[in-house]
């Protein structure tokens, strides 16, 4: 792992167009500004890791038994949102 | 192939299918690629997002607006433009369901699933106000099986 030291306000560029900045230090909360392209995604590694887990959690097999779901959801999911897919 | 067939997850009598490619898999599992939609009638509001490959391994994903109807995901414009989505019409989204019990069941709202409708291509998308939402929203879980 590369490790540098940065002071208040200066910045490292990764790759000649991400850049990120120390914006604020303020005891063990370190504020980082990133500047990416939008086709870079940027993500807590927390919440990246939440979903993995709950994804893994939720993988099943189709004949397991679905829940019946009460009270508004049920009514709500008579007429259908959309969802419809048209072939392409 | 056909052209212009649309597919109905609505009240059908027979279950519709309908095939999704996410180019890059779903969170941890980023091997697979290629889902098929299955909705059945008598389950909905739950849809299958069934391995392709495999006949049994699925997911179970709701429209996450049944649950919440004031859901609000900002979907980062990277996967906008990666998922060639023009319009919000265009977005099909879809809650991943994990089943904890038998009286308990929990939809991730930080990651849903946006398929385009119109390419059949989705992805996994971690929503820019994610905090605001939880990955086990409860559903209203009616307490025994009628």
């Amino acid at each position: 792992m590369l490790i540098l030291s940065r002071k208040l306000g200066e910045s490292i560029v990764i790759d000649g167009h991400i850049h990120v900045k120390v914006m604020r230090v303020d005891g063990d909360v370190v504020k980082i500004g990133i500047e990416a392209p939008a086709t870079v995604p940027v993500h807590r590694q927390e919440v990246y890791e939440e979903i993995q887990r709950s994804n893994q959690q939720a993988l099943t097999k189709q004949s397991s038994p679905l829940p019946k779901l009460a009270g508004a959801a049920r009514q709500l999911a008579k007429p259908a949102p959309k969802t419809n897919l048209s072939k392409p | 192939m056909k052209c212009a067939e649309t597919i109905e997850m609505e009240t059908t009598a027979a279950p519709t299918t309908s095939r999704v490619r996410m180019p890059m898999g779903i969170l941890g599992f980023e091997q697979i690629k290629d889902y098929v939609l299955v909705a059945n009638p008598d389950e909905e509001p739950f849809v299958w997002l069934r391995v392709e490959d495999n006949t049994t391994l699925a997911f179970v994903v709701i429209d996450p607006f049944v649950i919440l109807p004031d859901y609000k995901p900002d979907i980062p414009p990277a996967d906008v433009e990666f998922l060639g989505l023009k319009d919000a019409d265009d977005a099909l989204l879809l809650g991943i369901v994990t089943i904890q019990g038998n009286n308990r069941a929990t939809v991730n709202l930080k990651g849903p699933i946006i398929i385009n409708r119109h390419t059949h291509t989705g992805k996994q998308v971690i929503i820019t106000n994610a905090p605001k939402y939880s990955v086990q929203h409860p559903l209203p879980v009616a307490d025994n099986v009628a």
